[in-house]
């Protein structure tokens, strides 16, 4: 069991080192260095190749790239993600409220989106192929299937065009206060809830269809049990762990509809400097959000597999093969 | 005053075309109190559907179309939820085939006791335990209160269908069920498990109804027998009666098919003269699985450690070798290593006195073509997508360098040799029953005109009327082409049927070579003597301690034949 | 189960009837757009911002005058396209990989495992902001980035099914019969997995279609003056307040589209007897 653990692990280390070496690779090595992507060919019309070599050096892209690699990600592992090309600010303080903002806003969604998901999932799988399922299934299918700008922008419509409730982009500085923030986050978190708890909902329900038709749960009715402990006490538990395994994919489909989102309402997120520094063409501010994302969905992933080792009892005891 | 009384039952299935498929036609039977009666039939008899049906319980789609089932005063399809719940555990109850997949794996076991006692009996937490722990005793568990705490997955086959027996007797039933309890567990295990209801049920005078496809398991365990087949009642009486007298044509050919292990072969195997030199050698053959450092398997659940260990045999031209063990005996890796398909880690497979090259894939098309293997599971054998004609004109021409006409006349003759309709040839596998498509595995591995074939249980998971039909025409294939055979089988009957000599294996060693006949009527080996016991349902196979498989959870308990 | 059943119990779903409608509808639309639509779409032809119902321009026109029908019927044509392109490349690519990896295990298995979890712990929009911001916004890179972002996902299911096919009987006696690996792999393996590749493509082209949207409305994918729905999406968000429909008919033409190709695949998927939910991990 122990070395199951460390070398799952190893295996995430491994995965994060890998990740950071793609991401570099595609920004800094293979289309050229940062300042290649950066400047654009006005800016090469107008800057001397001196200009050009003293840039390089300021920023300290003529060394080898493998020593450029392992600078960004030593500081990237502990918190330093370098400084922007534009104006030289540290990354790390340009996107920390913003990161903040968003993980609030994610904080917001998951904890309404799960437990509401399982809820409907239970309920529907549990009731399969009556009225009440074929009515919701088709409800959750188009509830994937709308785009979440497409929601974000209906809602916008609905609520401040139509309705004149809200105004439709309130503009917020990144550090606003905490109370500023709920209020901005509702019709964003709003969007994002109705098409993750359509398509996790979905998920839980197969899962639990699927445990419901198992053998261990058909013995259980046999054995004389009640209906509600044979759901609860058999069924429910078995039908959580697929669950946990989706969990890191979900993390990572958070994170993307947040950037959408984040751009249909104007909120203040790690989404919104993403794409401003994709326009800007600032290679070192879109590696360093990259990398850290990926990082915090490796981290859930391996934190969804521990849970799963501390809660199946097959996998506890499973010695590493 | 009988406690359960079945009268013209009829049971059938509607599938999602809204066809009803009618599973069980008429049948009707009475059980006295403290009786054992046996059901036996084939696959799809409609045996398991009359097993639920008893606990008010049909599996989904399945509609009751008519009859009644009034067991312990009760009409069981008459009864609300509230009192089918009590009637279920209380009055009757059911111990499932395959205890691993019937026991909720994120429970320990004792849990499972426990619940059925707090529940049904209104015990407090404190008595549960006690009489969990004394039921766990009854059913000859060992250290009960360290198996109390363990998960199914970590105790041992044999130790599981003890715990579902356990939980089926905690409320001292009238009436129990046993659906195939012991199909999961090889013979060793079986026996032990067969010995300990027949004990239990006379300590507690709880009825059974036994459902098997087993003559020679309700001859051991019951009074009267029901045998069915086709939904329908063929033939009821004395369970010795039937078994030694059997009346009906269809029980006659059933008990017919079943291949002996106290008598001699029936069927006639290619004379001694006929034999010729040594063609295939194995030379201290061993295999072990290594722990393989792969980064993901983090969590791949551990194959029991089949190791082999210094095998040696050999086989001569037109001779049938029989391999017969236990599951975890190492035979299906024998099969495996002969073929190529898993190299060997040490020894040498000599076949027409040439070295063959460990792997498979690197040995010449030639000898490829010289061996052919036939599997236990027919249909994952047969490439789906594949028609029967395919399969057969591809194998001819690949191996034999035909034209397509010629290859298809020689599959033509193929299937008329296994008794096949020629139509098939435009069919698709799963249009085929199992008895069939184990025949064109055969006729796929005669197709390459072989000198050795190697079949590894291919008759395990067949009913036995049609295991019988297979048999016949697998030798007779044999005799008309004079091919030799490696011959794996579990089951001591079929071996003494086709092989010549036969090879005993037990742990990944070879514990005893011999003449078939001999070997049966006068070995003094004891694990052979034990087997042969255990085969016979003889009460004296279970009093051998040292054959006893232990209790840690690795250790190979279960067959993974599916029948 | 033979073919013909399976399309019946295809038919007997509304759902599905339904989801294979809107896609016909929206794929005919997409095919003859450049013949039927009434103005070509880059032309100022009107008064901005009329309303819909105005006469000769049934739709409206956009914020600069141009004639919103003609605008929304080629509008999917470039998302659909590059999503074509992407996924068919992707799966294609995934299931070639997956495929092998099943079958020839050991270390190959592991690298492309490796690989396959490093690409999945990249949220894909951040997938291709990395690549847009590196190599720019063309249609070429748009696809590369796309498909890319797909295949770990693609393969990881492609392989668990594969995983189920290779130990069994036919594939094993497959390698005892001497012929290549590729034959075992075209002739073998890959027919039965037909099944599962068709619905992975199906449910991967209703992500990507709705991906590249999303892309185009963020500013990363398709570049104006291409009409695209997402890119129309975006600009028609600064003037909501006077015309919310210029915002609503995209959003209706690109969710009907999406919800169409769901419904279709769910119903294929469940026709077949997967379960579409499930494929996906």
């Amino acid at each position: 069991m122990l070395m199951a653990l460390v070398r799952r692990l190893m295996l995430s280390c491994l995965i994060l080192f890998m990740v950071a070496v793609f991401v570099f690779a595609a920004t800094e090595v293979l289309p050229g260095d940062a300042l290649d992507v950066y400047l654009s060919s006005d800016d090469l019309a107008v800057m001397s190749e001196a200009d050009i070599d003293e840039m390089r050096q300021r920023f300290g892209l003529d060394r080898p790239a493998w020593v450029r690699f392992w600078e960004w990600f030593s500081g990237a592992i502990f918190g330093d993600l370098g400084k922007t090309l534009i104006d030289e600010r540290d990354i790390v303080d340009l996107i920390w409220h913003p990161l903040l903002n968003s993980v609030i806003l994610g904080a917001i969604i998951t904890a309404i989106t799960l437990p509401t998901a399982f809820t409907i999932g239970s309920i529907t799988g549990y009731k399969r192929g009556s009225r009440t399922d074929a009515a919701v299934s088709t409800l959750t299918i188009v509830g994937y299937s709308i785009p979440d700008f497409v929601i974000g922008n209906v809602l916008i419509i609905l609520f401040a065009v139509w309705l004149a409730l809200f105004p439709a982009v309130i503009f917020v500085f990144s550090n606003a206060s905490t109370s500023e923030l709920l209020a901005v986050s509702l019709l964003p978190a709003l969007t994002v809830i109705i098409g993750h708890v359509a398509h996790q909902s979905r998920l839980l329900r197969a899962g639990f269809i699927e445990t419901m038709n198992s053998e261990f749960v058909e013995r259980a009715r046999l054995s004389g049990l009640s209906e509600r402990r044979v759901v609860l006490r058999h069924a429910l538990p078995a039908s959580v762990i697929p669950m946990l395994n989706s969990l890191a994919l979900y993390v990572a489909g958070l994170l993307a509809g947040l950037v959408v989102v984040e751009r249909v309402f104007g909120y203040p997120g790690l989404g919104r400097e993403l794409i401003e520094a994709v326009a800007r063409r600032e290679v070192h501010v879109v590696q360093g959000i990259t990398f850290w994302s990926a990082s915090f969905i490796i981290l859930m992933n391996l934190l969804a597999d521990l849970a799963i080792m501390a809660l199946d009892p097959r996998v506890r005891s499973a010695k590493s093969a | 005053m009988p406690i359960l009384e079945v009268k013209d039952l009829k049971v059938g299935y509607v599938d999602v075309q809204r066809q009803t498929l009618v599973a069980v036609d008429g049948v009707g039977f009475s059980l006295e109190k403290g009786e054992a009666l046996g059901i036996v039939g084939e696959s799809g008899c409609g045996k398991s559907t009359i097993a639920r049906a008893l606990m008010g319980y049909l599996r989904p789609g399945g509609e009751i179309l008519g009859g009644s089932i009034e067991l312990a005063g009760n009409f069981v399809f008459d009864l609300g939820p509230n009192a089918l719940r009590n009637l279920r555990g209380e009055i009757v109850a059911i111990v499932p085939q395959n205890p691993l997949s019937s026991l909720t794996y994120h429970m320990t076991v004792g849990a499972h006791l426990q619940e059925i006692l707090q529940f049904h009996r209104g015990l407090s937490a404190a008595h549960a335990k006690a009489e969990t722990l004394s039921l766990f005793e009854a059913t000859g568990l060992p250290e009960p209160e360290t198996v109390y705490k363990r998960y199914p997955h970590q105790i041992s086959g044999g130790q599981r269908q003890r715990v579902v027996i356990a939980a089926a007797l905690a409320c001292q039933p009238a009436l129990m069920i046993l659906d195939e309890p012991t199909t999961a567990l090889d013979t060793t295990t079986e026996m032990q498990v067969l010995k300990l209801i027949k004990d239990l049920r006379k300590k507690i005078d709880t009825a059974i109804v036994y459902i098997t496809h087993d003559l020679t398991l309700t001859n051991y365990m019951c009074d009267r027998v029901l045998v069915m087949h086709d939904g329908k009642i063929i033939e009821q009486g004395q369970a010795d009666t039937i078994f030694e007298q059997p009346k009906e044509k269809y029980t006659r050919q059933l008990v017919a098919a079943i291949p002996r292990v106290d008598e001699p072969p029936k069927r006639e195997k290619i004379a001694e003269e006929q034999l010729g030199g040594k063609l295939l050698e194995v030379k201290e053959l061993s295999f072990a699985y290594k722990p393989q450092w792969s980064m993901a398997q983090m969590f791949r659940a551990v194959d029991s450690q089949i190791v082999v260990k210094n095998v040696s045999f050999d086989i001569r031209k037109s001779e049938t070798l029989g391999l017969v063990g236990e599951s975890g005996s190492g035979k299906s890796t024998v099969a495996n290593i002969i073929s190529g398909l898993q190299p060997p880690m040490g020894g040498g497979i000599y076949f027409a006195n040439e070295l063959l090259h460990p792997r498979g894939e690197k040995r010449p098309p030639e000898v490829l073509r010289r061996i052919q293997l036939i599997f236990q599971d027919p249909l994952s054998s047969l490439n789906p997508r594949h028609r029967v004609g395919t399969i057969l004109t591809g194998t001819i021409m690949g191996f034999l360098g035909v034209s397509r006409r010629e290859a298809t006349d020689r599959a033509v003759v193929l299937l008329e040799d296994l008794e096949l309709p020629i139509g098939f040839l435009n069919r698709y596998p799963r249009q085929l029953s199992g008895g069939q498509q184990q025949r064109v595995a055969i006729a796929r591995a005669f197709a390459a005109n072989p000198d050795l074939i190697i079949c590894d249980e291919i008759t395990s998971a067949l009913d036995v009327s049609v295991q019988a039909q297979v048999l016949d025409l697998l030798m007779a294939m044999q005799k008309k082409n004079q091919t030799a055979c490696m011959f794996i089988s579990h089951d001591l009957g079929v071996i003494r049927e086709v092989s010549h000599r036969t090879v005993v294996m037990r742990h990944g060693l070879i514990v005893e070579t011999g003449e078939t006949e001999a070997l049966f009527e006068h070995t003094n080996d004891p694990y052979t003597k034990h087997l042969l016991a255990a085969a016979q349902r003889r009460d004296d196979s279970i009093d051998q301690p040292q054959f006893r498989l232990n209790t840690g959870s690795n250790q190979p308990s279960e067959r993974p034949y599916q029948s | 189960m033979s073919e013909a059943t399976t399309w019946n119990r295809i038919q007997r779903s509304p759902g599905t009837m339904i989801g294979l409608a809107l896609v016909l509808a929206h794929a005919l639309v997409a095919i003859f757009a450049p013949w039927i639509a009434p103005y070509e779409v880059t032309s100022i032809v009107g008064f901005p911002m009329s309303p819909i119902g105005t006469p000769d321009f049934l739709l409206g026109t956009d914020n600069i005058g141009r004639d919103y029908l003609s605008r929304l019927m080629m509008g999917g044509r470039t998302s659909i396209f590059v999503a074509l392109v992407a996924i068919a490349g992707s799966v294609a690519g995934a299931s070639f990989l997956a495929i092998s990896a099943a079958y020839i295990g050991g270390h190959y298995d592991d690298i492309v495992m490796r690989i396959v979890d490093t690409m999945l712990a990249i949220p894909g929009i951040l997938f291709v902001a990395l690549i847009v911001t590196g190599f720019g916004r063309s249609e070429a890179v748009l696809i590369f980035a796309i498909g890319f972002s797909y295949m770990p996902g693609a393969i990881r299911v492609i392989r668990s099914h594969a995983l189920t096919i290779v130990p069994l009987g036919y594939v094993q006696a497959a390698r005892l019969r001497g012929i290549s690996v590729f034959r075992i792999f075209l002739r073998e393996l890959l027919p039965n997995c037909i099944e599962i590749i068709t619905v992975e493509f199906a449910l991967r082209m209703s992500s990507s279609i709705l991906a590249v949207s999303a892309l185009s409305f963020l500013g990363l994918g398709i570049s104006p003056p291409t009409p695209d729905w997402g890119l129309m999406i975006a600009e028609a968000v600064k003037t909501i307040y006077a015309a919310p429909m210029l915002v609503l008919l995209p959003s209706l033409f690109i969710s009907t589209l999406v919800v169409g190709l769901n419904l279709a695949s769910d119903g294929l998927a469940n026709a077949i007897g997967l379960d579409a939910a499930r494929g996906l991990n």
